[in-house]
C-alpha cells in the first residue's frame, strides 16, 4: 500500500481521543477566570435574573437573592469568597455536594 | 405543535446568557465544552500533558472573547473545536519554528519500508499507534499529527512554520520511516 495511504487510513482508524475527562480542578480553573474576564468587562447579572432565566442557585446566592439589598450586592460573584471554589480549583473529586453550586457540578463524580 | 428546538438554538440561547454575564450559564458552558475539549487537546499534544491545562484555559478564554462572533450555525462544541485546532496548530507551529530542519536537496529521502500492511483490530491498532506517537523524538510526533490528523499538506504546515516544503517533506519521510521502524519491530512494546 501507498505509505502516505497507510498512513491517512492509520490516522482515520485512530481517533486518539480517550475517555479521560477534564480534571475537575482545570473547569474550575477556568470557570473562575471566565468569571475574572466577565467582570472586569461589567457586572455580573443580578441573582433575581439569573434565577428568572431557569438557572439554579446556591444555598448562598438564595439567601442574597431573598435579602432586601441593592444591585452591587446582588451582581457580587460571591464564589470568591466561598470554601467550595478554594477546594474545587486546588482538590479533584473535592468533597462538595452544594447543590447549584458550579465547583461542585465539575466534580467528575 | 412548536417543532423541538435544535441544538444550535440550544446554544445560541446559551452563548446570549454567557454574553449577559449570567454566572450559572457561564459555568453550563464550562460544562458543555470542557470534557470534549481536554479530550480533544490532550490526544493531540500527547504525551507533552504538561501543555493540555494550559492550552485549554487558552481556548476558553479565546472563545470568551469571540463569543459576540458566535452564530449558532455549528453546536457550540463544534466552534469551540474549532478555536482549539487553531491553538493545537499555533502549538505545533512553535515546537517545529525553531528547529533546524535538514534543507538539502540532494540528500536521497529513504524509500517506504514494504510490508507493514499487517491486519491488526482496531482497538490494537489505535493503541500501537498512540504508543509509538508517544516514544517518537518530538518533530516526527508534531510532523505526523500535523500531517495526518490534522489533514494539512506540507505547503501548509511550512507557510506556518516558515520553512521551506522541501525541509518539512525531509521531515516527514524521517518520521514516517522512523514510525513504520517502530510499527514493524516492536508493536508488542508500544502497546504496552
Amino acid at each position: 500500500m501507498n505509505e502516505e495511504l497507510w498512513f491517512a487510513q492509520l490516522a482515520e482508524e485512530t481517533p486518539l481521543e480517550s475517555a479521560i475527562p477534564a480534571p475537575s480542578c482545570l473547569k474550575s480553573l477556568v470557570y473562575s477566570h471566565l468569571i475574572s474576564e466577565a467582570e472586569t468587562e461589567g457586572p455580573l447579572l443580578p441573582l433575581p435574573e439569573t434565577k428568572a432565566a431557569g438557572r439554579g442557585l446556591c444555598v448562598f446566592e438564595h439567601l442574597i437573592e431573598i435579602l432586601p439589598v441593592g444591585a452591587p450586592l446582588q451582581n457580587f460573584q460571591y464564589c470568591k469568597i466561598c470554601h467550595a471554589r478554594v477546594l474545587g480549583e486546588r482538590v479533584e473529586q473535592a468533597p462538595i455536594f452544594w447543590p447549584c453550586c458550579p465547583y461542585s457540578e465539575f466534580q467528575n463524580r | 405543535m412548536p417543532s423541538p428546538a435544535t441544538i444550535q438554538d440550544t446554544d445560541w440561547a446559551l452563548a446570549q446568557a454567557v454574553l449577559a454575564r449570567d454566572r450559572k450559564a457561564i459555568a453550563e458552558f464550562v460544562m458543555l465544552c470542557s470534557d470534549p475539549l481536554y479530550r480533544y487537546v490532550r490526544s493531540r499534544l500527547q504525551p507533552r500533558f504538561d501543555f493540555v491545562d494550559d492550552l485549554v484555559q487558552e481556548v476558553f478564554l479565546t472563545a470568551w472573547r469571540s463569543l459576540p462572533q458566535y452564530r449558532g450555525q455549528s453546536p457550540l462544541k463544534s466552534w469551540l473545536l474549532g478555536i482549539a485546532r487553531h491553538k493545537v496548530e499555533d502549538h505545533y507551529r512553535d515546537r517545529l519554528r525553531d528547529l533546524a530542519l535538514p534543507d538539502d536537496a540532494t540528500e536521497t529521502i529513504p524509500e517506504p519500508s514494504p510490508g507493514v500492511d499487517s491486519v491488526l483490530d482496531q482497538a490494537r491498532s489505535a493503541a500501537i499507534t498512540s504508543a509509538i506517537l508517544a516514544a517518537l523524538p518530538e518533530p516526527y510526533r508534531v510532523v505526523l499529527l500535523w500531517r495526518y490528523w490534522e489533514q494539512r499538506s506540507a505547503e501548509e504546515m511550512a507557510a506556518i512554520t516558515g520553512k521551506t516544503p522541501k525541509a518539512i517533506e525531509r521531515l516527514l519521510s524521517r518520521a514516517r520511516q522512523e514510525f513504520r521502524q517502530q510499527w514493524l519491530t516492536k508493536p508488542e512494546e508500544a502497546a504496552r
